[in-house]
C-alpha cells in the first residue's frame, strides 16, 4: 500500500491469546444490538423459504404459464400478481431469491478464496514480495472492473459458473488489503513466534495460525460483499448478461420490472422489496458484526 | 418497503419541485388531451421531430443496411423514383419519365432538365450509373449489392468473376439518359430504383473523403433536405435543400431525429411531447393495448414475419417429422394475442400479406394432435428418446417471452425437454451463421413487394438461409418463376415453392410483424405504409389541427 | 520521498499496467464468438473478404497484435468497425466529456448532500436524527438505479411534467439522471462521513476541546472535519471508477450520448477498435484520477506520507 492509513485499512489486530472470550464477548455485544439481530433474522428466514422454495406446499411452479391470463395484479389465488406470460410472481420472488443469493454467496466466496490466500501471502512474506504484491492489487483497484467483467460475460459463455467468477474477481481485491493489515499486525506476535519456534512451516503458520485469527474482520467484510455482489449481478441483468431464463434473479425480475413499472407495478414492487430488504439486511447485519467484533474499528462503512 | 422508498425519496421530490421554475424547454406543457397519448401541443416553427431509433452505422445509400440508416439515407438522397408517400408506388424522382421494353429486360429513364447537387454541381445520368457500379465493385463491400442483382451482368461483377464494369447492364447515353439491361424480367425493378442501394452519391466527394463522406462538413446531397448536425447516439438535424428540384413542395424547414435505442426511453419522450413520431418498433409491446384507444396510435400490416428456424444439418432435426411436429406444436394465437397484446398478427406462412397477384399457400395451425402424430412417426412416441434441445435468441425481453412460452408448449403438446439459450447479438449471429444451434429465434422483413424477397432467402446455400436446408426442387421452382414474364405463371411458381418449403419445415413461422407507431394529430402527410417507408417530403405541421381534427379522425387525408 | 517522484514512479507504473489491459482485451475479443462484419442480413463473402483486409483482420493474429500495439503507443485506434466515418479518438472526445459531466454533478451533489448528512448524524449519534438519516442511507444502497431512474421519471415527468423524461439538452434534462446517479453516493458518503466523525471526536484531544466552551468549538470542529471526511476524499478514486458503471445504467435510460453506452454496444457488436479505445482511455483516467486523490489526502492528512 502507498498510503496508511487508510479507510479500507484494517483495524488493529484482534487478540490472538483469548479467542474464546473475544467471541463470546461479541456474540453478546451483537445480541444487544436489535437492529442487527433482527436483520440476521430476515436475512435466515428468507434464505429458508428460498432453499425450501420447491418443497413449499402450494406454491406455484415459477414456470407453469397461463398466457391467457397474462399480467394481473394480485389477487387472492396470486398473492404477488403474475407476470405477463401468466406466472406466478409469489413464486418466481422466491425462487428468485436462490439463485440471487447463491450468486451473492458464491462469488463472495470466490473472492474470500482469493483474497484471503493473496494478502496472507503478502502479509507474511512481507518485503519485496509484499510491495510488489500490494503494487498490483494497488494498480488493479483503479481499473475499470466492471468494463472485463462486461466484456468476459458478453464474449464467453453466460453460465453460472462464469457469473461467480466474474463478479468474485471484482470483490477480492478489498479482502486482501484487509488480511493482509491483519496478518502484519499479527505476525510477530508471541503464538505465531511460538508456532515457529515449534518447527512449524509457513504454510501452516499462515493457513491455521494467521487466517483464523484475521476472522473478525473477514467475516464483516464477506457480510458487506454479499449484497454488493448481488447488486452487480441485478447490473448486469440490466444490460441482459445475468442469468438464463427460464431461470431468473431478483436482478432480472426487478430489471424487467421496471421497464413496465407504469403498467404492472406488482412486477418491480415485490421482487424489489425482496431484494432491497435482503441488501439492507445485510448491511446491517454487517454494521453490527463490526461493532460486535471491534468496536473500536469505524472506519470501514462498505 | 413502498412507505420507506417514498420517504427516502421525499428529499429528491423537494429538491426537484424546488430548482424547476420553468417548464423544461423540450417538453411542451399542458394541452394534453384525454383522446392523445400525452402532450399535443404543436411545435411553434415548422420542426419535425421524431425518433430515428438505433443509431445508424452509416448512412451512406450505397452501404446502409438497416431500417434507421435507410431513413436517414432517404431524407437526404432522392433516386431515379420515389415512393408515393401512400401506396409506395414509383413516383417520379430524379427521373421525370422512362420506357420500359417490351420483354421487361431494359428501361429507358430520362433524368430532369437542370437538376444538381447541394453545392450547385450538375447532377448527371453519369452519377446515377457510377453509384450503382460502386455499390457493385467489390472493394466498396456493400451489404446490398445484391439487390442489384437484377440487373444484367451485375452479380458476376459484384462476386469479381467479371472485371469488365462495361459489361455490367447499366449506362448514361448521355447527361439526362439512363439505359438500364436487367438479365431476366424482374417485375420489382421500377421500385427498386427508389429503394435507399440505387440512389445515387457525389462521386468527388467519395473519391476524395473515403469513408468519412458522410460527415456533416464533407456531404453533398440531391434530396429534399441536408445534414445540418449530427451526434452520434443522439441526433441528426436536417435543414430543407434551397436547390432540390421540387423545393417548393417541401414544408417543413427543419427535422430533428433522435437516436434513442430505448423502447421506454422513446414512447416516454413521445407522451412528453419532445417526438412528434414515435416510428414502429420502438413501443414496448405492452403498452399496446393501452394505446389503442388514443387517437394518435395507428396500426397495421408490415412486410415482416418473426420465425423460428431449425437447423437441419443436426439430428434429430434432419427428420422432417420432427420439424413437422415442433412447427404444429406452437400456437400462433396464443403467442400474437394474450402474449403479445394483439400487437402481432398470428401466422402461418413464409411470406407476409400484402404482395399484389401473390396468393398464400395454405399455412400452418396449431394442431397438437397432428403434432403428436407426427412425432411419432418421426420415432418419438410422446416424446419418449427425444433429446433435449434448445432454442438460441438474442437477448431482447421480447424474444425471451416467446421462447419461453414455446418451451412451455412443446414441452406440454410434445413431453420435450427444451432449454433456452440466451445470447448477445455478436455471438447470436456467429452460431445462426454458422449453424451452431438447434432451433434459433430469427425475422425477416421485406425489401420490396414480392414474395421472392422473403422465398429467395431459402434456396440452398444462400447467405441467409441459416438452416442448411437445401432442396433441388425448391431451387428449381425459384429459378424457373425468376425468368418467367407471365405475372400470374410466375407468382403460381412461387406459391408452389412456399407451400413445399412450409412442407418442409426447416422454418416455423410464428407472427406477422405490425406497424405500431404514434403521430401526434398535427403531424400531416405521415402515412402508415406497408414496408414502413414514410417519405418525409411532403410532411408538415398543422397548428390549427384542432380545426381538422373532426373530418381527420381515423385515417388521415391529405389538405391543402 | 517527495511528491515529484512519487507521481514519476506511479505514472511509469501504469506504462506496464496498460500494456498488461491492453493484452488481456486484445486476445479476449479474438477469442470471442462472432465478429465486426457478421449482420443479420447476409454479406456477400467478397464483400467480408474485402472488409477484414481493410482492416488488416486477414494477417495473422500475432501481426495484428504488434500492429495494435503500434498503434496505441501512437494513440491511434483507427476508425470504429461499426461506424467507419468516425475515428475511435473521435468517439472519446465527444462522447467522455458528457459521461464526465454526469459523473461530476452527480459526485458533486453526493458530497454536497452526503457530507452534511453525516456530520449531523455524527453530532447527533444514537439520536433518531442519525437513525433516521443513517437508515435513509442504507435505503439509499439497497435500491438499484435501474429502478430509481423511471421512479423519478415516471413521478417528475410523466406524472407532473416537471423534467424532461430523457435526453441531454439544457439544465433541465440533467436533473433526473443525475439525481438517479447520486442517490447511491450521497447515502455511501453519509455513511463514510459518520464513520469518520465519529472517529475523530472520540480522540481524547477532541473531546477535551470540545468541552472546553464556545470560542475554541468552532475551531475544533473545523478540525475535527477536516480529518473526518477524509475517508471520503480516499473514496473519491473507486467512486469515480464506479460512477463509470452506473452511468452506464443512467445513459441507457436516460438516452445520454456518453461514453459508457458506446463500451457496452462495442462489445455487442464486436467493434474491436472502439471497445479497445474505449476501454484503454478508461484505465488511463482512472489511474491519474487515483493518483490525484492520493496526493491531495497526503494534502490533507500530514500524518500521512507519500511512500
Amino acid at each position: 500500500m502507498d498510503l496508511s492509513p487508510r479507510p479500507a485499512d484494517p483495524a488493529p489486530a484482534l487478540g490472538g491469546g483469548r479467542p474464546q472470550s473475544l467471541w463470546s464477548d461479541a456474540w453478546r455485544r451483537l445480541r444487544r444490538n436489535r437492529a442487527a439481530a433482527a436483520a440476521a433474522m430476515i436475512l435466515i428466514t428468507i434464505s429458508l423459504v428460498s432453499i425450501a422454495a420447491p418443497w413449499l406446499p402450494r406454491l406455484a411452479d415459477p414456470t407453469t404459464q397461463n398466457l391467457a391470463l397474462g399480467a394481473t395484479p394480485p389477487t387472492a389465488a396470486h398473492w404477488f400478481g403474475t407476470d405477463e406470460l401468466g406466472r406466478d410472481t409469489l413464486a418466481r420472488v422466491i425462487h428468485g431469491g436462490r439463485i440471487s443469493l447463491l450468486v451473492g454467496l458464491i462469488a463472495t466466496i470466490v473472492s474470500l478464496i482469493i483474497g484471503v490466500s493473496y494478502g496472507a501471502i503478502s502479509g507474511y512474506a512481507g518485503g519485496k514480495l509484499d510491495e510488489f504484491l500490494m503494487r498490483v492489487v494497488d494498480i488493479l483497484y483503479s481499473l475499470p472492473y466492471i468494463f472485463l467483467v462486461i466484456l468476459l460475460l458478453v464474449f464467453f459463455s453466460r453460465s453460472l459458473i462464469m457469473l461467480f467468477v466474474a463478479l468474485g474477481l471484482v470483490q477480492w481485491l478489498t479482502m486482501a488489503r484487509i488480511v493482509r493489515g491483519q496478518v502484519l499486525s499479527i505476525k510477530h506476535q508471541n503464538f505465531v513466534e511460538a508456532a515457529r519456534a515449534l518447527g512449524a512451516g509457513d504454510r501452516a503458520i499462515i493457513f491455521r495460525h494467521i487466517v483464523p485469527n484475521t476472522l473478525g474482520p473477514v467475516i464483516v467484510y464477506t457480510t458487506l460483499t454479499v449484497p454488493a455482489v448481488i447488486l452487480q449481478e441485478a447490473f448486469l441483468s440490466f444490460l441482459g448478461l445475468g442469468v438464463q431464463p427460464p431461470n431468473a434473479s431478483w436482478g432480472t425480475l426487478v430489471s424487467d420490472g421496471a421497464r413496465v413499472l407504469a403498467l404492472f407495478p406488482w412486477l418491480v414492487i415485490f421482487p424489489g422489496i425482496a431484494l432491497s430488504l435482503t441488501l439492507l439486511c445485510f448491511n446491517f447485519l454487517g454494521d453490527g458484526l463490526r461493532d460486535a467484533l471491534d468496536p473500536q474499528d469505524r472506519s470501514d462503512v462498505a | 418497503m413502498t412507505r420507506h422508498l417514498f420517504r427516502a425519496l421525499l428529499p429528491l421530490a423537494f429538491l426537484a419541485g424546488a430548482c424547476a421554475p420553468a417548464p423544461p424547454g423540450g417538453a411542451r406543457l399542458a394541452a394534453t388531451s384525454e383522446q392523445y397519448f400525452g402532450d399535443v401541443t404543436p411545435p411553434h416553427d415548422d420542426t419535425f421531430t421524431y425518433n430515428n431509433g438505433t443509431e445508424p452505422e452509416t448512412f451512406d445509400p450505397g452501404l446502409a443496411v438497416g431500417q434507421p440508416d435507410g431513413r436517414v439515407a432517404r431524407t437526404i438522397f432522392e433516386g431515379l423514383t420515389v415512393p408515393d408517400p401512400q401506396t409506395l408506388e414509383p413516383r417520379p424522382g430524379q427521373a421525370y419519365r422512362w420506357e420500359m421494353s417490351a420483354d421487361g429486360l431494359s428501361y429507358v429513364f430520362h433524368l430532369r432538365p437542370g437538376l444538381v447537387w447541394s453545392n450547385g454541381s450538375p447532377l448527371s445520368a453519369r452519377d446515377f450509373q457510377w453509384s450503382w457500379l460502386r455499390v457493385l465493385r467489390p472493394a466498396t463491400a456493400a451489404r446490398y449489392a445484391g439487390l442489384l442483382y437484377a440487373i444484367e451482368n451485375a452479380e458476376a461483377y459484384n462476386k469479381g468473376t467479371l472485371a469488365d464494369s462495361n459489361r455490367v447492364g447499366v449506362h448514361a447515353v448521355d447527361d439526362s439518359t439512363l439505359v438500364v439491361r436487367l438479365h431476366a424480367p424482374t417485375a420489382y425493378f421500377l421500385f427498386l430504383t427508389q429503394f435507399y442501394t440505387y440512389l445515387p452519391v457525389p462521386r468527388w466527394v467519395v473519391e476524395r473523403y473515403g469513408d468519412r463522406w458522410t460527415r456533416p462538413e464533407h456531404i453533398v446531397s440531391n434530396g429534399p433536405f441536408l445534414l445540418d448536425f449530427w451526434r452520434q447516439q443522439n441526433r441528426f438535424e436536417f435543414v430543407k435543400n434551397p436547390r432540390y428540384w421540387n423545393a417548393g413542395a417541401v414544408r417543413l424547414d427543419r427535422i430533428v431525429a433522435y437516436s434513442v435505442e430505448e423502447l421506454n426511453t422513446s414512447t416516454n419522450l413521445y407522451k412528453a411531447g419532445v417526438f412528434d413520431w414515435n416510428p414502429s418498433g420502438y413501443i414496448p409491446s405492452q403498452f399496446i393495448p393501452y394505446l389503442r384507444h388514443y387517437k394518435d396510435y395507428r396500426h397495421g400490416d408490415y412486410q415482416g414475419v418473426y420465425f423460428y428456424s431449425i437447423n437441419v444439418t443436426r439430428k434429430p432435426f434432419d427428420n422432417v417429422w420432427v420439424r413437422r411436429a415442433l412447427t404444429y406444436a406452437v400456437d400462433r394465437e396464443a403467442i400474437a394475442n394474450d402474449l403479445l397484446k394483439g400487437s402481432r398478427e398470428p401466422w402461418g406462412n413464409f411470406t407476409p400479406t400484402g404482395y399484389p397477384g401473390y396468393d398464400h399457400p395454405p399455412g400452418i395451425t396449431y394442431d397438437p394432435e397432428k403434432a403428436r402424430e407426427c412425432l411419432r412417426r418421426a420415432g418419438y412416441p410422446d416424446g419418449s428418446g427425444f433429446p433435449r434441445i434448445s432454442i438460441l435468441f438474442n437477448t431482447s425481453e421480447d424474444h425471451r417471452r416467446i421462447a419461453e412460452a414455446i418451451q412451455a408448449m412443446w414441452r406440454d403438446v410434445l413431453h420435450i425437454e427444451v432449454e433456452l439459450s440466451n445470447q448477445e447479438w455478436g455471438s447470436y449471429l456467429q452460431a445462426t451463421t454458422a449453424l451452431q444451434y438447434d432451433v434459433a429465434r430469427r425475422s425477416w422483413i421485406g425489401d420490396y413487394l414480392d414474395p421472392n424477397t422473403f422465398l429467395g432467402c431459402l434456396i440452398s446455400g444462400d447467405g441467409n438461409n441459416r438452416t442448411g436446408w437445401s432442396n433441388p426442387r425448391y431451387d428449381a421452382l425459384l429459378r424457373q418463376a425468376s425468368v418467367e414474364v407471365r405475372p400470374e405463371k410466375r407468382m403460381a411458381l412461387l406459391r408452389e415453392a412456399e407451400a413445399l418449403l412450409l412442407d418442409e419445415s426447416p422454418i416455423i413461422p410464428i407472427y406477422h410483424y405490425s406497424t405500431n407507431e404514434l403521430v401526434k394529430p398535427y403531424v400531416r402527410g405521415l402515412y402508415r405504409t406497408a414496408l414502413d417507408t414514410h417519405p418525409l417530403t411532403g410532411v408538415w405541421i398543422d397548428r390549427d389541427w384542432r380545426r381538422h381534427e373532426a373530418p381527420l379522425a381515423g385515417t388521415a387525408t391529405e389538405r391543402p | 520521498m517527495d511528491t515529484v517522484n512519487f507521481v514519476t514512479r506511479r505514472l511509469l507504473m501504469m506504462i506496464p499496467t496498460l500494456w498488461v489491459i491492453a493484452t488481456l482485451t486484445f486476445f479476449m475479443m479474438r477469442l470471442a464468438p462472432g465478429g465486426p462484419f457478421l449482420a443479420e442480413r447476409d454479406i456477400p463473402v467478397a464483400a467480408k473478404e474485402q472488409l477484414m483486409r481493410k482492416y488488416g483482420l486477414d494477417l495473422p493474429l500475432g501481426r495484428q497484435y504488434l500492429r495494435f500495439l503500434g498503434n496505441t503507443v501512437r494513440f491511434d485506434f483507427g476508425p470504429s468497425y461499426k461506424f467507419p466515418q468516425r475515428q475511435v479518438s473521435e468517439i472519446i472526445r465527444e462522447a467522455f466529456p458528457v459521461s464526465a459531466e454526469l459523473g461530476a454533478w452527480a459526485l458533486l451533489l453526493a458530497i454536497l448532500l452526503g457530507v452534511p448528512i453525516g456530520v449531523i448524524a455524527a453530532l447527533r449519534q444514537n439520536t433518531p436524527v442519525d437513525y433516521a438519516s443513517m437508515a435513509a442511507a442504507l435505503i439509499g444502497v439497497s435500491v438499484p438505479n435501474f429502478v430509481l431512474g423511471p421512479v423519478l421519471v415516471l413521478g417528475f415527468s410523466l406524472t407532473v411534467f416537471l423534467f424532461p423524461p430523457a435526453l441531454w439538452q439544457g439544465w433541465q434534462s440533467r436533473v433526473l439522471p443525475v439525481l438517479t446517479l447520486s442517490a447511491a453516493y450521497i447515502a455511501y458518503i453519509a455513511r463514510l462521513t459518520r464513520a469518520g466523525m465519529l472517529e475523530v471526536l472520540r480522540q481524547d484531544f477532541i473531546r477535551t476541546a470540545m468541552a472546553k466552551g464556545l470560542p475554541d468549538r468552532m475551531v475544533v470542529f473545523k478540525h475535527a472535519l477536516k480529518l473526518g471526511i477524509l475517508p471520503v476524499v480516499s473514496f473519491l478514486g473507486p467512486a469515480a471508477a464506479r460512477i463509470v458503471t452506473g452511468s452506464i445504467v443512467i445513459e441507457t435510460i436516460f438516452a445520454i450520448p456518453g461514453l459508457g453506452r458506446h463500451l457496452v454496444n462495442g462489445a455487442f457488436n464486436r467493434d474491436y477498435t472502439l471497445v479497445l479505445g474505449v476501454v484503454l482511455f478508461y484505465a488511463v483516467f482512472l489511474m491519474v484520477l487515483n493518483l490525484v486523490v492520493d496526493v491531495a489526502y497526503t494534502r490533507l492528512d500530514p500524518r500521512v506520507e507519500l511512500k
